[in-house]
C-alpha cells in the first residue's frame, strides 16, 4: 500500500543552519504515528516543513504518491493536511465560535458545513459551549487547547499534525486529550504526534520515530520503543 | 448656541472625511504594519477620477444627470481606486513584505510621489472646478444653517463605516482579516490566503478613501494634485487619535479631529487649524500612544 504521506530526503533550514538532515519519514493512512525527540532536535521544525511554513532546501514530500513541496501552506490545507502548531496558536482577540469558523475556512462556501463542525466540537468538548461567545484569549490553556484541536477537526483532516497538545497542561487534562486524539483516531483521521511526553504518546502510537539534531536514528512499532534501552533511559524517566 | 451647532456639523463633515481615510491607514497597519503614507494620494485620485467621470457625466457642467448618475459615479470611481489599491500593494509592497519595515516604509513615501506627480502629468497642476456643486438649501435648527447635502454626507459616511464594521465583524474575510492582524502563520495553517486577504484590505482602503475624495470635492468644490499630502497625514493623526489599528477607533479619531479643528478655527483662527491637529497628535504619541480605543494585548501561553 501507498503511504499516505512519504518525506524523502527532506533537508531544512533555518537561515544558514541546517534544521532536517535527510529526513526519511511514512505515515500510513490509519495510524497514529509520533516524534519523539528532545527540544531543538527538529520535531516542529518536521511539521512546519510538511505544511510548507518552511520550504525544504531540498527533498521530496509526497501526499498520496504527489508530490506537495512548493505548495503555499491553504493549498496544503486543501489537500486536508492540518497542522496544529506548537503553543495552540489560537487567535486570542476572536471568540471561540470564530476561532472554530476560521477552522473550517476552506469550506467557508459551506454553511451547514461550519454549523454542523462548530455542534460537532461542542459536542466533543461540552466546556467550549459555554464559552462560545468569549474570546478566545481568556480561556485557561487546556480550553486554549480544545479550541486548538478542534479549530484543525473543522478543516476536516485526512492528515491531522499536533505539536505539543499537551505542553503546559495538568495531567488530567493531559489525559482528557490523549483519548480524545484516540477518538478522532477511531473516526478515520491519521494522525502524526508530536510529545514530550513519550510515555502518553508511545501508548497512543502505533509507530514511532526518534529525531536527533535534524537526524531520524531510529524507527519502529510503538511497542518496540517503549522496550528499548535508549528510549527508556532518555525519553521515559525510567 | 447657533454658532457652536453650526461648528459642530462642519466638524463632522471634516470628521467624516478624516475617518473614511483613517480607516484605510489603520486597517493597512492592523494587518501589516506599514503606516501606507501613500494612503492620502488615493483620496486625491478618487477626487479626480470622479471628477473625470462626473465631468463625462454632465457634459458641459449641466446639473441635469439626476442622483442615478451620481451614484453610479461614485460606486464605479470608488471601484476603480479601489483596484489601484490593490495594484500598488502588488507592485510595491508584497515583495517587500519580509524585508525590515524600513525599506517599505520608505517605499510608501515613493509610491506617494509617484501617484502625486502622476496625477499632475494627467490632470495638470492647476486647480480643477468640480462639475457639480451642490445645493445650499437646508434647514435651520436653532439658528445655524444646515444643509441637505451635509446631512447627505454624514449619513453617507456613516453607512460605508457601518457595512465596513458589518464586513469586518460577520464575514468569514472580515474574520480572516482580524486573525491575519493577530497571527499571520496561524492565518495561513487555516488555509487561509493570507496575501489575497491583504489584497482585499488595501481595496477596502483605497475604496473607502475614493469615497471622501469624490465627496470632498463636491463639497469644497476645488481640487488639487497635492490636496492628498496634509489630509494623508491629519488622517494618520486620527488613527493614532482612536488607537492605531483599530477599526472604531479610527472612526471616533476623524471624527473628534474634525470637531476640534472646526473650533479651533472658529476661536483661534484658521491658522492654527494644523498646530492643533499635529499637537494632538504629539501630545498622543507621547502620553498615550495606544489612542483612545487602543489595544489591549491579550494573550495567554
Amino acid at each position: 500500500m501507498k503511504p499516505l504521506l512519504k518525506l524523502s530526503d527532506v533537508n531544512s533550514y533555518y537561515g544558514k543552519i541546517r534544521a532536517l538532515n535527510d529526513i526519511n519519514l511514512e505515515i500510513n493512512k490509519g495510524e497514529i504515528v509520533t516524534l519523539l525527540g528532545s527540544n531543538g532536535a527538529g520535531k516542529s521544525t518536521t511539521l512546519k516543513t510538511i505544511s510548507s511554513i518552511i520550504r525544504p532546501k531540498s527533498g521530496e514530500i509526497e501526499w498520496n504518491g504527489q508530490s506537495i513541496v512548493g505548495l503555499p501552506p491553504h493549498k496544503i490545507v486543501e489537500l486536508g493536511i492540518i497542522h496544529v502548531p506548537e503553543g495552540r496558536r489560537i487567535f486570542g482577540g476572536l471568540t471561540v465560535t470564530e476561532n472554530l469558523e476560521l477552522g473550517a475556512y476552506v469550506f467557508r462556501k459551506n454553511k451547514k458545513w461550519v454549523k454542523e463542525g462548530i455542534e460537532r466540537s461542542f459536542d466533543l468538548f461540552p466546556r467550549l459551549k459555554e464559552r462560545s461567545k468569549q474570546l478566545a484569549g481568556t480561556l485557561s490553556g487546556g480550553e486554549q487547547q480544545m479550541v486548538a484541536i478542534s479549530r484543525g477537526l473543522m478543516g476536516d483532516p485526512k492528515l491531522l499534525m499536533l505539536d505539543e497538545p499537551s505542553m503546559g497542561l495538568a495531567p488530567i487534562i493531559v489525559q482528557e486529550i490523549m483519548k480524545i486524539i484516540q477518538e478522532i483516531n477511531k473516526q478515520g483521521t491519521t494522525i502524526l504526534l508530536i510529545e514530550q511526553n513519550a510515555k502518553a504518546a508511545l501508548r497512543l502510537a502505533n509507530r514511532g520515530y526518534l529525531i536527533e539534531i535534524g537526524n531520524i536514528i531510529m524507527s519502529d512499532t510503538a511497542d518496540v520503543l517503549r522496550e528499548d534501552d535508549k528510549i527508556i533511559k532518555a525519553y521515559l524517566g525510567v | 448656541m447657533d454658532i457652536f451647532l453650526q461648528i459642530l456639523f462642519d466638524g463632522l463633515v471634516i470628521g467624516a472625511f478624516y475617518s473614511l481615510i483613517a480607516l484605510g491607514y489603520t486597517m493597512v497597519y492592523g494587518i501589516i504594519k506599514l503606516l501606507n503614507f501613500a494612503h492620502g494620494d488615493l483620496y486625491m485620485i478618487g477626487a479626480f477620477v470622479g471628477f473625470t467621470l462626473l465631468s463625462l457625466v454632465t457634459g458641459d457642467g449641466g446639473l441635469n444627470t439626476g442622483l442615478l448618475g451620481i451614484g453610479m459615479v461614485f460606486i464605479i470611481t470608488m471601484v476603480i481606486v479601489g483596484l489601484l489599491g490593490m495594484g500598488v500593494e502588488r507592485l510595491a509592497y508584497r515583495p517587500l513584505l519580509l524585508a525590515p519595515r524600513l525599506s517599505i516604509l520608505i517605499t510608501a513615501l515613493g509610491v506617494s510621489l509617484t501617484l502625486e506627480n502622476s496625477s499632475m502629468l494627467g490632470w495638470g497642476a492647476s486647480y480643477k472646478v468640480y462639475p457639480i456643486s451642490l445645493p445650499k438649501n437646508g434647514f435651520e435648527i436653532v439658528g445655524a444653517q444646515i444643509s441637505y447635502a451635509q446631512i447627505g454626507m454624514i449619513v453617507l459616511s456613516a453607512l460605508l463605516m457601518i457595512g465596513l464594521r458589518l464586513f469586518i465583524d460577520k464575514t468569514i474575510y472580515g474574520k480572516a482579516m482580524r486573525a491575519i492582524a493577530l497571527d499571520q502563520t496561524a492565518s495561513s495553517l487555516m488555509g487561509v490566503n493570507v496575501y489575497r486577504i491583504i489584497a482585499l484590505t488595501f481595496f477596502i482602503g483605497a475604496f473607502l478613501a475614493a469615497g471622501a475624495g469624490i465627496m470632498s470635492g463636491v463639497y469644497y468644490g476645488t481640487i488639487n494634485f497635492m490636496m492628498g499630502f496634509i489630509i494623508g497625514l491629519k488622517a494618520f493623526t486620527a488613527a493614532v487619535l482612536g488607537g492605531i489599528g483599530n477599526i472604531t477607533g479610527a472612526m471616533l479619531g476623524g471624527f473628534v479631529l474634525g470637531i476640534v479643528e472646526a473650533y479651533g478655527t472658529f476661536y483661534l483662527g484658521g491658522s492654527w487649524k494644523d498646530v492643533l491637529a499635529f499637537g494632538i497628535l504629539i501630545l498622543f504619541l507621547v502620553f498615550k500612544p495606544t489612542g483612545i480605543l487602543g489595544a489591549k494585548e491579550m494573550e495567554r501561553m
